[in-house]
């Protein structure tokens, strides 16, 4: 197999250039997609006959922590591939990954919090493995966040960081099965289906759907931006980020 | 499938039958969420752009005040090399990173 499309891939210069292709496509999907899922949620959910307009917050809290949960394993790849092959770009994205996911770790506890408060009656509930165990993520991403500022040397921090990502991997298989494995307050996942009504029904899961879509685009032009952000600091003395910046 | 407007009033889509707060507040960090991490990527890369160009152009600067030291501009001459000690005393903690 040939594998010099991965390395130019992993050079600086090719994904810039690449990303400047691909931005103003990712970025009008996601504006479209999550303009009409916000609409659509806002406007279109019937009311749920347990929950009433509260499944209107489930959608945002879904597709938010969903999508939380592709943090870790993509900050283990991200490490393994910067030990394993010195790609430098691996390292720049894993590092912005970590302060996206701390954000979508905090929206989700959030989220799920303002729903909890009337939907259970409580905001927090600590002997809950599905909360506790997406609140330990929050922390460990604000590890590797701080491990990384903490570490003068750049090659000492990525280890680490790789480390810790696998751990958080281990977590993410808690979080996500922790629903099965204790009896807790949180609800399993529904079982979606074009017959079922209220929050199990289409008019519920389609919107949510497309939220996930939406919020998944979102992750990657966020992700996309800053990590050319750092491209650009780091190789700023390279003879093509100067002339770029020269003309911008 | 794809049911009506469930709102017939503005107050109606306000209050979300009774939970408004919740709803909103919830809408709010979202939306928080969302443009913080597209609108700071985009402020960090302007403040690199201007970093770069204040760099060159105080660069070209001393290049001219170096020029000029034969024709006796010697103000010039002192004010490059007081910008460029200043650069020097900036940078340094800058440096460890």
């Amino acid at each position: 197999m040939n594998w010099t499309w991965f390395h130019q891939l992993g050079s600086p210069k090719s994904f810039y250039a690449l990303t400047s292709q691909w931005l103003p496509w990712l970025v009008t999907v996601m504006v479209i997609s999550m303009t009409a899922a916000l609409v659509w949620a806002l406007l279109y959910i019937p009311p749920d006959y347990q929950q009433g307009y509260t499944t209107r917050i489930l959608v945002i809290h879904v597709a938010v922590a969903g999508t939380s949960l592709a943090f870790f394993p993509l900050m283990a790849v991200a490490g393994t591939i910067t030990l394993v092959w010195r790609i430098k770009l691996a390292d720049m994205v894993a590092r912005n990954a970590a302060t996206l996911g701390a954000w979508f770790s905090f929206v989700t506890l959030a989220t799920g919090s303002l729903w909890g408060s009337v939907m259970w009656g409580t905001w927090w509930e600590w002997t809950d493995a599905r909360l506790v165990s997406m609140l330990f993520q929050f922390f460990l991403l604000l590890a590797v966040i701080a491990l990384r500022s903490a570490m003068d040397d750049n090659d000492k921090a990525a280890k680490a960081c790789a480390l810790l990502s696998i751990v958080g991997c281990i977590n993410v298989v808690i979080i996500k099965y922790s629903v099965e494995w204790w009896n807790v307050l949180h609800q399993p996942n529904s079982p979606v289906g074009m017959s079922n009504s209220g929050a199990n029904g289409p008019e519920f899961w389609l919107p949510t759907l497309l939220m996930v879509v939406a919020v998944y685009l979102f992750l990657t032009v966020s992700l996309i931006l800053s990590t050319r952000n750092e491209i650009l600091h780091r190789e700023r003395k390279a003879q093509w980020v100067r002339e770029l910046l020269a003309a911008s | 499938m794809l049911a009506e407007i469930q709102f017939t009033s503005l107050a109606e889509f306000l209050a979300m039958g009774g939970y408004g707060f919740n709803v909103w507040s919830v809408y709010v960090i979202f939306a928080v969420f969302v443009i913080v991490n597209l609108l700071a990527p985009l402020h960090r890369r302007k403040q690199i752009v201007r970093e770069f160009k204040r760099r060159e152009s105080r660069q070209s600067q001393n290049v001219t005040d170096f020029d000029n030291l034969e024709s006796g501009n010697r103000q010039e001459d002192l004010q490059g090399q007081l910008n460029e000690s200043r650069d020097k005393a900036a940078n340094l903690p800058g440096d460890r990173k």
